[in-house]
């Protein structure tokens, strides 16, 4: 049997594994041990599975990955959520449409900092639909509001994706932090012109709300501080050069810390549980870590990413077209397989193709981004659409899809526009000689 | 053993936990010294890559106690009735792949502990970060195989997700 019939077989035994409800860890360790021994045998195969865990274990690089999400899980906390709503709702008020851009912004900034998809749509869900629904917005348009404007952390810096994308596809955390400012402020502010687009075509949707007075957007602004010193360390920093991104994202959780405990807004309960909830998110994120890694020196031995490489150049197939099966792939995997996931199953795969096309790691590391934002809120499973169902649950889950339509062009707009204008990914990286 | 799961997940959490306070408490002092008076804590990377180890390793099995790990849910949609056994072959299939990876680690462990490998720069025994490997490995195949035997159904992603949410009540081992 070829190493590339293996590499089929070992990437259909993947897919039988996590159909059947094998945790996504265990399901590409199985497979990437099992396809391993058929090419290399067992003594090989078994050597590489015990010493895959330890190397990763004591990487390094992967240090950054528990303290950004320690930072996030403090601010989520520290009650930042609710007066950066505030506080957007200060700078957009007066317009129609203003709660959902409120809701549109804060999420992108809270979401940066907070860095999980599902715990920003949570958030959320609680802070901004009630006040949405109050003022006469549509339910199912407030929820698809929240829903998609939950996923702009995925991309925004300081993103915990990306920097699992810079981990495996092997690329500099700050230029690839760079490089997502210009596409993630395009994203949310492409959302805000389809709240605009559907304040034009549905204005029974999107009321006008009276506005905020001076005095009161001036008090309400001053709520963004919290989240503006932490951006300030966790992502400012690394580019003045002060820190190193592990010790940006150290210095932040700290400063988060002192914020949250000194401004009250957090007790020690909270403290404990924000350490917590960090170890086991980090965990059970790791465990897919080493899956992943084990599955992908399978993947590496059968020399399959090279041979779908070698064979899309040999049959001069257009770039259009492998962006375009690509992008299809993304869309696909979207519907059933959380974010952190198809990055470390299909980077290894799709990476090769890409770079044979002549687009670079960083780009792709935007572009994939992007694609999982898209399978945030993808049917039949789009996490954000479920938690906020979960605590709305009078509105109906096919009317939060519907609300999420609007956005969901924005989303393919972006697309669009990444692979028509490829620059404005690398614009910023090269401003800042990276 | 409804009584001591949420004692084991808190022990481990509180284990993992120590190690990721640790972690970032050292980062910080060295930024701070290392700016005020230029004198950086020797051996940083190696420090660090220790308390990854154990913030990693030993928050696993109470991972598998939550059943926080990743899974996709959609023949609950489909089958539903084929659940209860698909679950079981999973847990069992976790279980074998555990053990493998704990028995594999323990062998290269050995290697490491005959030759007396120890660190570049701090001469740290490098037995000492495969300690908190093997912890969380037999303790995650430990966990895995309760979580096999336990009565009653799992909690979706979902269910959690919200239950987690600040302000939804203690998100903490005791929930």
């Amino acid at each position: 049997m070829s190493a590339t019939v293996i590499g089929v077989l070992g990437v259909a035994l993947l897919l039988v594994l996590i159909f059947a409800r094998v945790p996504i860890a265990i399901a590409l360790s199985a497979s990437g041990l099992i396809g391993y021994a058929a090419l290399d045998g067992w003594p090989t195969a078994l050597k590489m599975f015990g010493i895959v865990p330890f190397q990763l274990a004591s990487a390094y690089s992967l240090s950054v990955v528990p303290l950004f999400i320690l930072m996030g899980a403090v601010a989520a906390r520290a009650n930042m959520a609710t007066e950066l709503f505030q506080a957007a709702n200060g700078v957009f008020s007066g317009v129609r449409g203003a709660l959902a851009n409120a809701t549109i912004g804060s999420c992108a900034l809270f979401g940066a900092i907070c860095g999980s998809s599902i715990a920003t749509a949570a958030t959320f869900s609680r802070v901004a639909i009630p006040e949405m629904r109050r003022h006469g917005y549509d339910s199912a348009f407030a929820a698809g509001a929240v829903a998609s404007a939950g996923t702009l952390d995925v991309l925004i810096p300081p993103s915990v994706l990306l920097a699992i994308y810079a981990i495996v596809a092997e690329q500099s955390l700050p230029k690839l932090y760079a490089a997502a400012f210009v596409p993630g402020f395009v994203l949310a502010a492409l959302y805000v012109l389809a709240v605009y687009a559907v304040a034009w075509v549905r204005p029974d949707w999107v009321p006008k709300v009276p506005a905020m007075r001076v005095i009161e957007r001036l008090r309400a602004s001053v709520g963004m501080w919290k989240l503006g010193v932490l951006f300030l360390f966790a992502v400012v920093g690394i580019y003045l050069g002060w820190f190193s991104p592990t010790e940006a994202a150290a210095v932040a959780a700290f400063v988060a810390v002192v914020i949250g405990l000194g401004s009250g807004a957090m007790g020690w309960r909270g403290l404990l549980d924000a350490f917590f909830e960090t170890v086991c998110t980090t965990a059970a994120l790791f465990f897919i870590v080493v899956g992943a890694f084990i599955f992908s020196r399978f993947i590496v031995l059968t020399q399959v990413p090279h041979e779908i490489a070698r064979w899309a150049l040999a049959a001069e197939l257009n770039p259009a077209w492998i962006l375009l099966a690509v992008t299809a792939l993304y869309v696909i995997l979207g519907t059933f397989l959380d974010e952190v996931s198809t990055i470390l199953i299909t980077v290894p795969v799709t990476l090769p193709l890409i770079l044979g096309i002549g687009y670079d790691g960083m780009w792709f590391g935007i572009f994939v981004t992007v694609m999982c934002t898209i399978g945030l809120v993808s049917p039949p499973t789009g996490m954000t659409v479920f938690v906020i169902q979960a605590q709305h649950p009078e509105i109906p889950v096919a009317s939060i899809y519907r609300g999420t339509l609007p956005f969901l062009a924005a989303d393919f707009v972006l697309v669009g526009m990444l692979i028509a204008l490829p620059g404005m990914v690398s614009w910023l990286p090269n401003l800042l000689k990276l | 053993m409804n009584r001591w799961r949420p004692r084991a997940v808190a022990l481990c959490g509180a284990l993992a936990g120590t190690a990721l306070a640790a972690m970032m408490l050292l980062t910080v002092a060295d930024v701070v010294l290392r700016a005020v008076i230029n004198r950086p804590i020797r051996g940083m990377f190696e420090l660090v890559e220790l308390l990854l180890a154990c913030t990693f390793f030993l928050a696993l099995p109470a991972a598998f106690l939550r059943d926080d790990h990743i899974v996709v849910d959609v023949v609950d949609y489909v089958a539903p009735r084929r659940v209860p056994v698909l679950r079981r072959l999973a847990e069992l299939v976790a279980i074998v792949i555990i053990a493998v990876m704990a028995w594999q680690g323990w062998k290269t462990a050995q290697g490491t502990l005959i030759f007396n490998d120890v660190t570049a720069d701090l001469e740290i025994p490098k037995i000492l970060y495969w300690v908190p490997v093997l912890v969380g490995l037999i303790g995650g195949g430990i966990a895995a195989a309760v979580m096999a035997v336990r009565p009653g159904s799992e909690r979706s992603r979902v269910e959690r997700a919200v239950a987690d949410a600040p302000g939804q009540g203690r998100s903490g081992p005791g929930r």
